[in-house]
């Protein structure tokens, strides 16, 4: 009787060591590869999808690689008289993607290339009488937008445009028995969910509300034998999760609570040593979000090639020192 | 890109499936097109429903055509009557559960449905939920269905009773079901609350939350709850759902909010006090009352990286409480919780306090509970008879050293760290976390002890502490010695320790000083063999203005050049250095 852990087996001849200069060929070349059938499905999320990729590229100090002009042309025209942007153009508006290029105009230091009081008011005009935020004017709630929404704010210097006590109030309402967030209230916790609720209590000042103790419990619970994370329990483990789990007990101050070597062993497999970048796990197909989060993780566990990372809005620290950006993270 | 495995395959399989792709590209573009000059062209016909549809099968999270989609129906609810719109919606019904089928979890097709649900004019919730129950027994863990359920639930009225019977079905079926377990613990509060008759007070319009809502269940509810999760834990003791509910049900109450102590001293002319939990004395409205009169004070946290902190500090107005001869009464008021305490300081007294003690507020029966002593001897009982066949079972292993804190900590204490022992052998990737929390219930202990003893002297050394922990409730401790653990630094929550006179903290690894920090009374320090590195390190120790014996042989920072004369300038009261 029992159930089997659901975990997978990293092989001994998978990656063990850092394969820098693949990955920065893998995500400079994928850009380039725009008449792609996958790559025009995934149009829907270019915006972030650029935002992984220089992310990534800028962690790994190799930034001066990607076309910034373009890039920037690109965010201009993507921005709508509502003030909101989209993932791509003729792409509806969106927080989510509102985020991604407010992040990436910080990472070139050229925020003013958006009409940032008019992205302000667009953010003021999402928030709910509740405190939530809706995505875009469709009213999908998620704790993901207000992340979404303080993040950016927080990033331009105007989180006094919103109602912080009441967005703060309903993240809390999201707080589950086991210390986790869901998406709303009374959905089930995630890992991801959990970052965004973290670092949305980080970047309001509110990080004491977490029940620290407990939450830390349930993720470092998140890792499995093979070292690699999962997001919520019986699940199989994935990249992406040393991201969410990782920097969630980064900002509660408990990120010592997981075995760093093992994971860094299972982020490492997940390197594809022909094509370069990562994948969600050992043998799986590439793709730029895994990369960055792969490389994300890495620097949280200390690896010294990588430049330091913020936990909170995943952006190299170099880039909020500039900006003067020093969310709260628990001792 | 989420599970797709990479496939080796041949120059020549490579070619064919570049021209597929290049055709379907073709295809694709071309569709996205048309949509997009249609959208452009305000064209809100059922054509451009026909072409979105073609798209959106294949590719559920292009948001954009979604919002194309609702554009068109909300449209063509101004043109066509109710019949038609209802028959309008309820095809978009079916191509939406197409979808789901293909793609479960894209969030643009559950939130599509959840739109069209709501706008639909007879909406069929029943058809709805069943929906759910079809998705949810091909995965119970998908929590886009389950967060559609609940919003079906809210909208068509299904009684709280009936979706925890649900839950009943699904657990029996599959005890390894953490979605239906937490369902559960947002369920049952509502159900059966502790106290029917004392509805917890309406702190917001938003529903109740496990966490930050007074979340008991009522006791015979717990005790059916108990058999349920033994039986689950007893049939596959190695799954984790089960246990994290348990620790749940086994949680304490939420604790009073209050003050918890005030202390005032003569010499420092200085008013500290603690709270129940952290708080920011500037905005919650705090008042401090001398002698019947309101004072003009300025309150600041114990260190400076603290907006939020339990224990708040003021400066009285300079000669208010310096004369010995005289008596003072003091109160202060959490004006936000409609709540305060006194505080007399007689004549004669240099200082004084009231407090609740941690004793007196049960602070440490760990999160755990209020519970009949005899439930939880027989839970304990229980857990012992799984651990006896199941011995290096960490979950079971973990209970038991929970429940024993909540009966007995002080009496168990042997039993604990013997458990916590093999806790770090059997589960030996979480042994940090292992460590901290016994550290934790090692202070608690401590802390336990001091208070039965009734003094102020805080020693807990050689117990392995990796952390400190529950620093506010040391704010009267004028001694205190963490010798010989593995700490490795005291951090800024120490400088909740106001009345400190000696810290001896030898033979660790403490590298940061940082909540060395404004102590007041601070007169020895003793921090002989650990990893002070830097003069920097020592920086925080300057605020402590009557720190005069300073031991800091054995560390790092003893070998920098000139470190004495260096000292002798940053810390200038001090007498007496040993490096």
């Amino acid at each position: 009787m029992g159930t089997q852990v659901k975990d997978v087996i990293v092989k001994p001849d998978a990656p063990s060591t850092l394969l820098l200069d693949k990955h920065a060929d893998y995500i400079a070349a994928y850009g380039s590869k725009k008449d792609d059938y996958e790559y025009t499905l995934s149009e829907y999320l270019r915006m972030s999808g650029i935002y992984w990729g220089l992310t990534v590229m800028d962690l790994m100090g190799q930034l001066p690689r990607m076309n910034r002009q373009e890039i920037i042309d690109f965010i201009k025209a993507c921005q709508h008289e509502c003030g909101g942007v989209s993932a791509s153009i003729g792409h509806d508006p969106h927080l989510l993607y509102t985020l991604s290029a407010v992040q990436i105009l910080c990472l070139y230091d050229n925020v003013d290339a958006l009409d940032v009081d008019k992205v302000v008011e667009y953010i003021k005009g999402l928030q709910q009488e509740d405190g939530s935020f809706a995505g875009d004017k469709w009213g999908e709630i998620d704790t993901r937008f207000s992340f979404c929404a303080v993040a950016t704010l927080a990033l331009l210097g105007k989180m006094d445009s919103i109602n912080v006590d009441k967005a703060v109030e309903f993240v809390l309402s999201c707080m589950n028995f086991d210390g986790g967030f869901g998406c709303r209230p009374g959905s089930e916790s995630h890992a991801g969910q959990i970052y965004c609720c973290s670092g949305f209590l980080s970047l309001t000042g509110q990080l004491h509300q977490v029940n620290s103790d407990l939450l830390g419990w349930w993720l470092c619970e998140r890792q499995l034998p093979s070292g690699g994370l999962n997001g919520r329990p019986e699940k199989l483990p994935d990249v992406c999760y040393s991201w969410w789990v990782l920097a969630s007990l980064k900002i509660i101050g408990r990120i010592h609570w997981i075995d760093k070597a093992k994971l860094r062993s299972f982020i490492l497999a997940c390197q594809d040593e022909e094509t370069g970048g990562f994948a969600d796990r050992p043998g799986d197909m590439v793709d730029p979000f895994h990369t960055l989060f792969g490389v994300a993780g890495l620097s949280l566990l200390g690896d010294e090639q990588i430049k330091p990372v913020n936990p909170v809005l995943c952006m190299p620290e170099d880039v909020l020192q500039r900006i003067d950006l020093q969310p709260d993270l628990l001792s | 890109m989420h599970g797709r495995v990479k496939v080796k395959s041949t120059a020549q399989q490579e070619e064919e499936k570049r021209k597929e792709r290049e055709k379907k590209l073709k295809i694709y573009v071309a569709a996205r097109d048309a949509c997009f000059s249609k959208r452009k062209e305000g064209i809100w016909d059922e054509g451009a429903l026909q072409i979105t549809q073609q798209l959106l099968s294949s590719n559920p999270d292009f948001g954009t055509l979604w919002n194309y989609r609702r554009e068109i129906l909300m449209h063509l609810e101004t043109v066509k009557d109710e019949d038609e719109v209802q028959k309008i919606y309820e095809a978009e019904l079916s191509f939406l559960e197409s979808c789901l089928k293909v793609n479960p979890k894209s969030y643009g097709s559950w939130h599509h449905r959840d739109w069209v649900s709501t706008r639909l004019p007879r909406p069929d919730w029943a058809r709805e939920l069943s929906l759910c129950d079809r998705c949810l027994s091909l995965d119970d863990r998908n929590f886009h269905c389950w967060d559609y359920r609940r919003m079906v639930v809210k909208m068509s009225g299904v009684p709280v009773d009936q979706e925890l019977a649900f839950t009943d079905r699904l657990i029996g079926s599959n005890f390894s079901n953490y979605s239906s377990w937490h369902y559960r613990s947002t369920l049952l509060p509502l159900l059966h609350p502790e106290s029917p008759e004392l509805p917890s007070p309406p702190r917001s319009s938003l529903p109740p939350s496990p966490q930050t809502h007074s979340h008991r269940v009522c006791e015979e509810q717990l005790l059916k709850e108990y058999e349920l999760v033994q039986n689950a834990f007893f049939t596959d003791p190695n799954d984790q759902s089960a246990w994290f509910y348990y620790r749940w049900l086994l949680g304490r109450a939420e604790r009073e909010e209050m003050i918890s102590c005030v202390f005032v001293s003569r010499e420092e002319e200085r008013v500290s006090v603690a709270f129940s939990r952290p708080v920011n004395a500037q905005s919650v409205g705090l008042l401090l009352v001398l002698d019947g009169l309101p004072q003009r004070v300025e309150w600041r946290s114990v260190h400076p990286r603290f907006k939020h902190s339990p224990v708040w500090i003021c400066d009285l107005p300079p000669g208010t409480v310096s004369d010995i001869t005289n008596e003072h009464n003091l109160t202060v008021h959490w004006m936000e919780k409609h709540t305060h305490r006194d505080c007399a300081l007689y004549t004669g007294r240099t200082e004084s306090w009231c407090r609740d003690s941690a004793t007196d507020q049960e602070l440490f029966r760990s999160e755990l509970s209020v519970e009949k002593t005899s439930v939880l001897q027989s839970e304990l009982q229980s857990c012992n008879q799984l651990q006896e066949l199941e011995p290096l079972n960490k979950w079971c292993l973990l209970t038991i050293v929970l429940l024993m804190r909540a009966l007995d900590p002080l009496g168990y204490e042997k039993e604990t760290l013997a458990h916590f022992q093999t806790l770090k052998e059997v589960d030996s990737t979480r042994s940090a976390y292992y460590s901290d929390l016994c550290s934790k219930f090692m202070i608690e202990n401590t802390i336990l002890k001091m208070e039965y003893a009734e003094v102020r002297v805080f020693s807990i050394s050689d117990k392995n502490l990796t952390t400190l922990c529950h620093l506010d409730q040391l704010l009267l401790v004028t001694h205190i010695n963490l010798s010989s653990n593995q700490l490795q630094r005291l951090p800024p929550q120490f400088a909740a320790l106001q009345c400190l006179e000696v810290l001896e903290a030898d033979n660790n690894s403490i590298e940061n000083l940082e909540g060395v920090y404004h102590l007041p009374k601070l007169e020895e320090v003793l921090l002989k063999n650990n990893k002070i590195s830097s003069l920097a390190d020592l920086q925080p120790l300057a605020s402590c203005l009557k720190l005069k014996r300073l031991d800091l042989r054995g560390n790092p920072v003893t070998r920098v050049a000139n470190v004495e004369s260096e000292l002798a300038e940053l810390l200038p009261s001090v007498s007496d250095l040993l490096l």
